[in-house]
């Protein structure tokens, strides 16, 4: 089968899943726009912690505040992700396991990793990646040096590597719902951890560096394109990311496989 | 090829298994003990094309389990499944674009979007081109009296309007097989009759493989000319509906109004007042009536087969 005729269904899968996403979110009006303005707000408070520290400190750890706001926004964008896209369906999926609903996710003739991880779509969370993108905005323009188009696609490619990661994440945390069924205390825990990522990877102690670094890859999700735009990342950096995305992908998508496997469904 | 064919089809369970009371709750932190349970075992079973067939069996008999591994939701322990020739506990696309599983305590619809979204929803699922899409919605919407209701929330819709969009939503991209676990439950008599009604229409129409479980035996007397009865996931019966009724419920209810009360019992008939009343073994029908005839006082006459379920109680060992 030719690549086209591969991604065409799950073009068609998504867009017509997020579809009724949207008209879902809008069909409770008030809650839809409350939601989005408390979003934008929330999005715009992540910059107060930031400022706290640095106030009165010209540098932390080698990072200005302008710099360290990189990281922020990074962080930020990636967050509104989860919170639009990827929590809502992961967590989802542990109540499709519980009560059996996963079956109608099966049946259907698209791969359901892919049906289950984007079909549903909290759209005013979007806006929090909106603010995450006017901070690093701001923030970048506030460089000595304001980074050139090149620097902005490596860190918009490497935002993209990092909600990868980020999802990979995500996706091995709810597999393990097959066998436990309720994980909201691996969730939790993994909700808290990302938190450690709105802040640039070197204020950590060595241990936690590495542990960033390589178990729960968080500086690769904002350190890294922050970097970037920062005209300071080595393309071995880059490409040792991209390498780390690559892992976490492929683990995530085998123990996805293994999981299925365990499904019993729910009785009737 | 049948479309529906299942060989030493098994599965079994490790369930958790946990003492009473809040002690036992604190030892099962570090030992947690299990039982295996057998749901089904080495069952086999061949559908033909067009064919619709009841699935029956009582709570806990492996009726759903069976039909969830027939549609590849689960995996069997042991045995094969093979639905319209593919091997459908590896769920490929070309197969289930073809087939459904219908259930009638469990929803797709989306909850607050009118059933008119899912369809569309699945009809892009499915790839299903917008020709062929516009004449099955259409002709769902006739046959299931849907008109308005597919353009209101699927939250604001009775119990029985969503059933009948559930079975719509799940028809959407015309399959060929159709899996139906009690899609009748808790609906009233004359949602019963309407939803039974449109699953004989469409199979019909549409040649559809049927495989129906339903606790309602007027939906399998309606519907299926064959059973497969299962108990303890194990094939108790599989045949005719007449050959089971014939062999677990072989009497039929005689009762006879005469003109004038009779002076006594005639075979195994009671006196209930100007009445004659009874169970009489099928044979013995013809024979009985012709001697109460004989009196000439016969005013009316009713001879009906025993309810279904009852065959289906002997069946399963239960009061005779």
């Amino acid at each position: 089968m030719s690549d086209a005729r591969r991604v065409r269904p799950i073009l068609r899968a998504l867009g017509a899943s997020w579809r009724a996403a949207w008209m879902t979110a809008l069909a409770y009006r008030a809650n839809f726009l409350a939601d989005a303005v408390v979003t934008l707000f929330a999005a715009g408070a992540t910059v107060l912690p930031v400022l706290f520290v640095f106030h009165g400190q010209e540098t932390i750890a080698g990072w200005t505040a302008s710099e360290a706001l990189l990281v922020t926004g990074a962080f930020v964008v990636l967050q509104g992700l989860v919170e639009a896209a990827v929590e809502p369906n992961l967590r989802g999926l542990v109540d499709d396991i519980r009560f059996g609903t996963l079956d109608y996710v099966l049946l259907r003739p698209v791969d359901p990793q892919l049906l289950v991880s984007f079909r549903r779509l909290v759209p005013q969370r979007l806006v929090y990646s909106v603010g995450g993108f006017v901070i690093l905005g701001v923030a970048a323009s506030r460089l000595p040096e304001p980074p050139g188009l090149w620097a902005i696609s490596a860190a918009l490619t490497l935002l993209g590597v990092g909600a990868a990661v980020m999802y990979a994440l995500w996706l091995l945390v709810v597999s393990t719902a097959f066998w436990f069924v309720r994980v909201d205390n691996l969730s939790y825990l993994l909700t808290s951890a990302m938190d450690a990522a709105r802040w640039p990877i070197d204020v950590f102690r060595p241990v936690f560096r590495v542990l960033f670094s390589v178990v729960v890859p968080l500086g690769l999700m904002t350190t890294t394109p922050a970097l970037a735009l920062r005209g300071v990342l080595e393309p071995t950096s880059a490409l040792s990311g991209l390498g780390v995305a690559v892992v976490f992908c492929a683990v995530s998508r085998a123990v996805w496989v293994r999981a299925l496997r365990h499904y019993s469904s729910a009785s009737s | 090829m049948n479309a529906i064919s299942a060989r030493g089809l098994t599965k079994t369970y490790r369930s958790p298994r946990k003492a009473q009371g809040l002690l036992a709750s604190l030892r099962s932190l570090w030992h947690r003990e299990h039982t295996v349970i057998t749901a089904v075992s080495e069952l086999d079973l061949e559908l033909a094309p067009g064919e619709t067939v009841g699935f029956l069996g009582p709570n806990g008999a492996g009726k759903t389990t069976t039909l969830k591994m027939l549609a590849g939701l689960i995996e069997p322990t042991a045995g094969t499944v093979r639905v319209l020739g593919y091997d459908s506990t590896q769920r490929p696309p070309e197969l289930l674009r073809r087939l459904t599983l219908v259930m009638g305590n469990k929803q797709q619809l989306l909850w607050d979007l009118p059933p008119s979204e899912t369809f569309e929803l699945n009809r892009a699922l499915y790839d299903v081109d917008r020709a062929r899409f516009a004449r099955i919605r259409d002709e769902l919407v006739d046959l299931l009296a849907l008109g308005s209701v597919i353009d209101r929330p699927a939250r604001n819709l009775s119990l029985g309007e969503r059933m009948k969009c559930e079975l719509a939503a799940g028809l959407i991209h015309e399959p060929e097989v159709l899996f139906l676990d009690e899609p009748t439950i808790g609906l009233d008599v004359s949602m019963q009759v309407a939803v039974r009604q449109f699953i004989a229409d469409w199979s019909r129409r549409h040649g559809a493989t049927v495989l129906l479980t339903s606790h309602y035996m007027d939906d399998i007397a309606a519907l299926c000319s064959r059973v497969v009865v299962i108990d303890g996931g194990r094939l108790r019966y599989d045949g005719a509906l007449t050959a089971l009724a014939e062999r677990y419920a072989p009497e039929r209810a005689v009762r006879i109004r005469l003109a004038r009360p009779p002076v006594e019992p005639v075979g195994p008939l009671a006196v209930v007042g100007q009445e004659l009343v009874g169970q009489v073994p099928a044979a013995a029908v013809p024979e009985l009536l012709a001697r109460v005839m004989a009196t000439g006082e016969v005013l009316e006459v009713s001879v009906e087969p025993q309810p279904l379920e009852d065959a289906l109680r002997r069946l399963f060992g239960g009061a005779a």
